[in-house]
């Protein structure tokens, strides 16, 4: 009697342990994990292109203190203007240990931004920047991988251009990278 | 007696999944915490430094393969916020000085990462 009081125990214990771990398997397949969908492998097809003189990274950029710690090159060797729009110029530089690095360079505010960050980030969203505006929204300006062929923020969707992008008017905490198949949602916080 | 172990093994893995459903986090939920450093800090130590400038230059830097959401960003003594720049891994804000500010970094990644540089230039 007393055994079979005990396997009884042992079998409710099992049980409770199962739909625990199912219902934690669910939560985060159903409600969480959508930011580590992949696209592409990480590769940025713009950096491989033929060099012209426009690639070249203004004598400025390189003199800050970021590019000697994060280009691979003192010279920034390998940049590759992404995109112009107006003012602003995009350029992909190459970065050190695998990292890889997005400029941004407006003539006209006369400002001038970067980020670095590892390869990887590629394959699950975006290396980007998100500028606060004076008018309270913000430019959004990023480098994706080969395969994202569009970003989207606030319901405007706009085509990625030799791996980058460039959303202006953003007032959302968020905004979506994407390719035919596959969207990631990258959180940019209040 | 069958019957009465069955009703209690299912309320019990009722209870069960609506505590795990309650307690698991879901993913991307621990984004809301943010851990901050004021400019020239070393790393992890507490704000200290609280004069204002008219910066120009504004830089965070975690070391090789950062990959986490950070920012920079400045405050004004009156405590309106200009040139704030979510970023992703290292980064640098370069602009004018229309203000004078105190600056500040952020790792918004959630855990504590090793910060090796927050840093500007006035």
């Amino acid at each position: 009697m007393t055994r079979r009081r005990t396997s009884k125990r042992v079998l409710l214990v099992a049980l409770l342990v199962a739909a625990a771990t199912l219902a934690g398997i669910l939560t985060q397949l159903g409600l969480g994990g959508s930011d580590r969908i992949e696209i592409g492998n990480g590769s940025v097809s713009a950096l491989a292109r033929v060099a012209r003189s426009a690639d070249t990274l203004p004598a400025s950029i390189l003199a800050y203190p970021f590019a000697g710690r994060n280009f691979a090159s003192a010279k920034g060797a390998g940049s590759r203007l992404l995109q112009t729009q107006g003012s602003l110029s995009l350029f992909a530089v190459p970065g050190k240990g695998g990292m890889l690095c997005l400029i941004e360079i407006d003539s006209v505010a006369e400002t001038a931004g970067g980020t670095c960050a590892n390869r990887d980030v590629l394959r699950t969203g975006s290396i980007y920047m998100a500028d606060r505006q004076e008018d309270g929204s913000r430019l959004i300006v990023g480098l994706v991988g080969d395969g994202h062929t569009y970003a989207e923020a606030d319901g405007k969707r706009t085509r990625v251009d030799n791996n980058a992008f460039v959303l202006r008017g953003v007032d959302g905490s968020d905004f979506t990278v994407g390719s035919p198949t596959a969207a990631q949602t990258v959180d940019i916080g209040d | 007696m069958q019957l009465r172990l069955q009703r209690r093994c299912v309320l019990a893995a009722a209870l069960a999944v609506a505590l795990a459903l309650t307690l698991i986090p879901t993913a991307g939920a621990w984004s809301t915490r943010i851990y901050w450093w004021q400019r020239n800090m070393a790393p992890n130590s507490p704000a200290a430094d609280w004069s204002a400038h008219n910066h120009t230059y504004n830089e965070l830097y975690f070391g090789p393969n950062a990959g986490w959401a950070s920012q920079v960003w400045e405050v004004t003594p009156a405590g309106y916020r200009h040139f704030d720049k979510r970023c992703v891994g290292n980064c640098f804000n370069r602009h004018p000085g229309y203000y004078y500010t105190y600056s500040f970094c952020a790792n918004r990644a959630g855990s504590s990462h090793f910060v090796y540089n927050c840093m500007d230039e006035w």
